[in-house]
Order: C-alpha cells, then structure tokens, then sequence
C-alpha cells in the first residue's frame, strides 16, 4: 500500500527536523512524492528560522494541506493562523522540547502537563535548567526553553531576563499563586542537551527530564507526593515522531491542532523579554 | 577514602556545650561509631535539665556552665552547638582554655568583626578550629577534590540545590530527641520578617555549601546579586553573578519525604555533580560524578561508609592528636565573609524587590 500523504522538505527544513527518519517511522501514512511528480505535495516541512511563518502561509496558498515546522524561531503567526482557518490546513509545530509527548501527551493520558498543573495550587518554586552545547545563541535556548514551560505550567508572570550572555541566561518570574520560579540556561558539552523542570509543591513535587529529539530516548516525568515516587510511563518516542503523528491524527480525522495559539503566547513573552 | 587515625592509648575527651537536636542527633551518634578514639566526657546547657538527661545517654558529666566544662581536665576536644549568636564567644573561650581542638557549628560567627577576634585568638593560642560544614569533610566531596583537575579554574556556572523535609523527620531516624524548640508561624507580609528569613536562610542552609561554591569561585570577593526570592514554607531561590562564575542558589524546605541535596560545577568541557546524603542520619557519604562528552563519559566517586559529620570528627582527632595539620585560619574567616557578603545582599535586594513589588504587576504570559 502506498503513503496516503506526499511529503516535501527543503534539505534545510530535511535536517532541522530529521524528516528522513522520522518519515519513515510511518511509512503508511506518509511517504515521498513519487519520482517525476510535480504537483505540489500534500505535506510541507518549513525550516523554522525567521520568516517561516510567511514560508508556510505560502506553502498553503500553493495547497499543502499539512505543514511542519521544524523548531520555529518566536515569530508573529496571527496571519498564518487566518490563513490556516481559510484553507482549513493544518499546522503543526516540531519543537525540541516542547513538542516531547512526555509534555503534553494525547487524549486523557498522564502527562507532565496534568502532573505540573495539579500541583501549581501548592507550589513554592519551579526551577528549571536548560542546557544546550557551547555555542548555542542563547536566545535561542531561551525560546526552546520557554516552549517547553509554557506547555507544562500554562501561565508565567513577571517574566524578566536576569543575565544572558555566552555561558547561559538566568530569567526568573511569578507563578500564577505568587510563588517564584526560576529557568536557568546551561552552555556545556559535559552534559547530554535536554531541559530539567522541578515543581516544588507543600507536600512533594514533580521533577521533569526532557532529551533531545535526536533519538527516541524517553523524558522522564516522576510525580512525587506521601505515595512515594510514580514514574509515568515512558514514551520511546522522540518530538519530531510526536509531531507527525499528531499531523497524521489531524489529516485523518479532519480536526485541526491548537498548536499556533499556544505558540502565540511563546512569542507575546518573548517579545516582552528581549524587549528590554 | 577511609583516613587512618593514629589510635591513641586512651580515647580523645569530648565536652560539648549546648545539647539541642544537633548534638544529640548528630554528633553523638556520629560519635558512637568512633569510641575508640572519642569519648564523650562532659556536656554542658544553659537548660540544666537537658544537660544532665542529654549526658546521661552517653554516660557523661553534665554541666550548665561553661567554665565548668572548660576547666574540666577530662575534655581535650570541645564541640560548639549552642545557637548562633554564641559561637564566636565560646570558641574563644574553649581556645583560650587550651583545649587541643575546637568544633564550632556553622556558622563560626555572624559577622566579620566575631570572625577576626575568632582568628586572632586562633593564631594566639594554637589551637586549631574546625568548623562543622561538614560536606567539606565528606569523602565524596574529597574525591572530588582528589579527581577535579582544573575544574576550580574552568568552571562558568556553580549551583547548590537543597530540597529537605522539615528537620525533625531526619532528628527521628537518627535517635530519640529530648527536646524540640516550639515551631512558629512567621508572618511573611511583614518585610523584617522576610529579610530575617532570608538571612537565616543562607547563614543556615546556603552556608553548608558556600564553602564548597567558593572553590570554584576564584573572584569571591566581587559577587553581585542578581536576584534573591523567598521560597515558602522556608527556602530561597538566589542568583548570583562574579564576573567570572554564575552562580544560582536554591533552597525548599516542604513536607516532602524525599531529600535531594546537590552541589553542581559546569564548565564548557566537563561538569561535577555531588549528591550528598541528608543532614542528621548516618547515611553514607555523597555521590560525585563527573560528566564529560555530552554526558555519554562518566565517572563517579562513592558512596563511602560514612559522611561528612563523622569526617570531622575524624578531622578532630586528628588534630588533637597531632596526626593533621591545622587548616589556615584564613580559609575559615573567607568562608564566613563570603558567607556574610551573600547574606547582606540577599536581604537589600530582598527589601528592594518587596518595594517594587507593591508597584509593578508584571507581565503576564
Ligand atoms: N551541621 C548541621 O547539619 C546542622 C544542622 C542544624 C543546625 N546546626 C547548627 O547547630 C547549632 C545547634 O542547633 P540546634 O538545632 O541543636 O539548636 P537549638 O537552638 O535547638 O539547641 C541548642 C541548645 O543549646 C542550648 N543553649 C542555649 N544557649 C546556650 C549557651 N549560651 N550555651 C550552651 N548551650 C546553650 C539550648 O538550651 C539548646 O538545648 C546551631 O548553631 C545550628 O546552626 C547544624
């Protein structure tokens, strides 16, 4: 049986979000376009450097019904967005860590989501660790960073940028019952790159490991409270598959992600914090 | 890593002023499993009755002045665990007595004027002074040490995280206390309330491992603070700037049950992390563990047999027994006024933040 979807990349939006492989690893629900087709094809993967957002409302124009952007850069996508309800496309955003399944998860299953936000009426601090390798612009970091936090704990206030420069960043802010929170930026080649989310709560906490989507190593979400420690279960599955198959779920059932609206408000923080 | 210490023909005498949980909960187990070189000879408390009930257990003199316990020729080691705002007058006492050494629960003192007549008397006398930060006597930490190279030199970014459950959990596993001082519910609206916490809060907590983040901070004496919050029940969560080292503090003292206790130095090539075991129980020493190459090289250093508590001890003997060398008072009086310099600037940044706080509503994401 042949794909359902075609698939086009550009090589650069090929090695941004490790199409190739991650492609593959449904390979009856997408595939490449055909040899000598030259339509357009069902499927377009946009590199997320700046001016995706304009690429992928492009893409659509010219008829892609799905599209994947490979670890977007904070951009305005309220355009994309209306141009996405027009042609009833959908969007879906390959994040680094955000888009981990461990985040936030399908259906009603546990995930570090639900575990982050049962715990943030008694929480006393959120302290989180990104590291990424020597050279990384942190600005970068600092946006997969926040992606990943937004995703987990919904809300941040009084977000400020305390330091940023060649070995990390430093940014604190509020959660929403008043309680700190804290996201430090790591730059070294001594630790493998992930994020690290800790909540703190009155009575435990959850402690949050996400990997990079290089692999399908698992994150790691342990809840901890007076029951001892629960691990939930691990995912063998990397961000990138994580993607398509929520691209695959979309298409085939006709519904369309929130993915753009909560990219949104990643960018309105990010804008806030470089602003000063 | 265990140290050998010369056996001596007859035990090392203890005598320890102040007979809180600390004592009991701490040193006299740490001291159990060390009878052959230490034994406790006297005990002295201002409360008379904890004293005597305290040295009972251990088969003890108990007095309620200090001056009895100093000139009680049996003690040649005096351990300070009084609260704090007696330490400084109590080591120089006890070294003033000729005693062959001196443990001072941390802190030594509580500010730099206590620390320098501490360090003259020191000089003066002889006698050498540990003071009881224990995690600088874990052997996990003094792998570490042993195996760090020029992590000290290279290190960009230090972070000490402390998550504990209430003290009284781990008082519990390690013996039967006496007496527990009365918890209080401090009102945290109220900013001198705020300011006292978070003093407390690196003088008691952060101060442990200061000692440890000065080692990797080679420009100690410049350090900015960049952000200093009070973490409820009780904690912190302090950032910190050298113009070499970040450094980020971190601190949560909740209901948990679990304990996570870290001490991180991160350079671009190779990072040291240490996982030390709780406050109180006997429970081994810490992890070290050193990373390298995106984390897929690891080496690690424990545990071993005992912790940081029955390290100084070790330390003691050693010292009074003529067996170590002194460490340079100077290293001590660094410590504290490291220790002090955060303390100070937590709590102006602490008063600035309450100010401001009143007048911004921040920006919401
Ligand atoms: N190393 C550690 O892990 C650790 C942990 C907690 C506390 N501490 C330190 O140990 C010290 C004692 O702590 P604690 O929890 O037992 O304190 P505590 O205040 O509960 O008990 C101290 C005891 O000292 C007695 N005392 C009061 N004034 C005295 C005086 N002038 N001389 C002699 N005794 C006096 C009190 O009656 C009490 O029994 C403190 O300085 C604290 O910072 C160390």
């Amino acid at each position: 049986m042949s794909a359902h979807f075609t698939v086009h990349a550009t090589p650069a939006a090929r090695e941004a979000g490790a199409v190739t492989e991650t492609v593959a690893s449904l390979p009856a629900t997408f595939g490449p376009m055909p040899a000598g087709h030259s339509g357009q094809a069902d499927v377009r993967v946009v590199a997320g450097s700046s001016g995706w957002a304009a690429e992928a409302a492009g893409a659509m124009q010219a008829g892609a019904r799905g599209i994947v952007v490979a670890n977007p850069v904070p951009e305005d996508t309220s355009e994309l967005a209306a141009a996405a309800d027009a042609a009833g496309a959908v969007v879906v955003l390959d994040l680094r860590w955000a888009a981990n399944p461990a985040l936030v998860g399908e259906g009603s299953g546990a995930d570090a989501r639900g575990a982050v936000r049962s715990g943030l009426g008694s929480a006393s601090l959120l302290d989180s660790v990104a590291t990424a390798a020597p050279g990384t612009d942190p600005r970068q970091l600092l946006s997969d960073h926040f992606a990943a936090l937004l995703a987990v704990a919904g809300r941040l206030d009084g977000v400020a940028i305390l330091r940023l420069d060649t070995s990390g960043y430093t940014a604190s802010g509020r959660l929403a019952n008043g309680a700190p929170f804290t996201a430090q930026g790591v730059l070294t080649a001594a630790r493998p790159a992930g994020v690290d989310i800790r909540l703190y709560t009155a009575d435990g906490g959850v402690a949050v490991r996400v990997p990079d989507p290089d692999a399908a190593w698992p994150a790691e979400v342990r809840v901890t409270g007076p029951h001892g420690d629960l691990l939930l279960p691990t995912l063998y599955e990397s961000a990138h598959r994580f993607a398509w198959r929520r691209l695959k779920e979309h298409l085939s059932a006709g519904t369309r992600p929130d993915d753009l609206a909560g990219f949104a408000r990643l960018t309105d923080l990010y804008a806030t914090l470089t602003a000063t | 890593m265990s140290h050998h210490i010369a056996p001596t023909d007859r035990p090392l005498g203890v005598g320890i002023l102040g007979a809180g949980p600390v004592t009991q909960a701490i040193h006299l187990p740490a001291l159990a499993r060390l009878r052959d070189v230490l034994e406790v000879r006297h005990i002295m408390d201002v409360d008379a009755a904890v004293a005597s009930s305290v040295a009972a257990r251990v088969g003890a003199t108990s007095s309620s002045s200090m001056d009895e316990l100093l000139g009680d020729p049996a003690v040649d080691i005096v351990a300070i665990c009084s609260p704090h705002q007696f330490h400084a007058d109590q080591v120089i006492a006890a070294c003033r007595a000729g005693k062959k050494a001196v443990l001072c629960e941390k802190p030594f003192a509580m500010n730099a004027e206590e620390a320098t007549r501490i360090s003259a008397v020191s000089t003066e006398t002889g006698v050498p002074i540990v003071v009881g930060a224990m995690h600088t006597f874990d052997p996990g930490w003094l792998a570490a040490e042993q195996n760090w190279g020029d992590l000290p030199e290279t290190a960009h970014t230090i972070r000490s995280s402390i998550v504990l459950p209430p003290n009284a959990r781990f008082e519990d596993f390690a013996t039967e206390i006496l007496t527990r001082p009365a918890a209080g519910r401090p009102d945290y609206s109220d900013s001198e309330v705020l300011k006292a916490a978070l003093h407390g809060g690196i003088m008691g907590l952060a101060i442990h491992d200061l000692p440890l983040v000065r080692r990797f901070t080679p420009d100690f004496e410049h350090v900015d603070v960049l952000q200093a919050r009070h973490v409820r029940p009780f904690g912190y969560a302090v950032s910190l700037r050298t113009p070499s080292r970040v450094i980020e503090l971190r601190a949560v003292m909740n209901g948990t049950w679990k304990p996570e206790w870290t001490f991180e130095a991160i350079a671009d090539d190779s990072a040291l992390r240490i996982d030390f075991t709780p406050s109180y129980v006997q429970a081994g020493s810490a992890v070290a563990t050193f990373t390298r190459n995106d984390g897929s090289e690891t080496t690690s250093f424990g545990p071993f047999g005992h912790n940081g508590y029955e390290g100084e001890w070790r330390e003691l003997a050693g010292l009074a027994n003529g067996t170590r060398q002194a460490p340079p008072a100077q290293t001590l009086i660094d410590d504290l006024t490291f220790a002090l310099a955060i303390a100070e600037a937590t709590v102006e940044s602490a008063a600035l933040d309450h100010a401001a706080a009143a007048d911004t509503a921040g920006v919401s994401a």
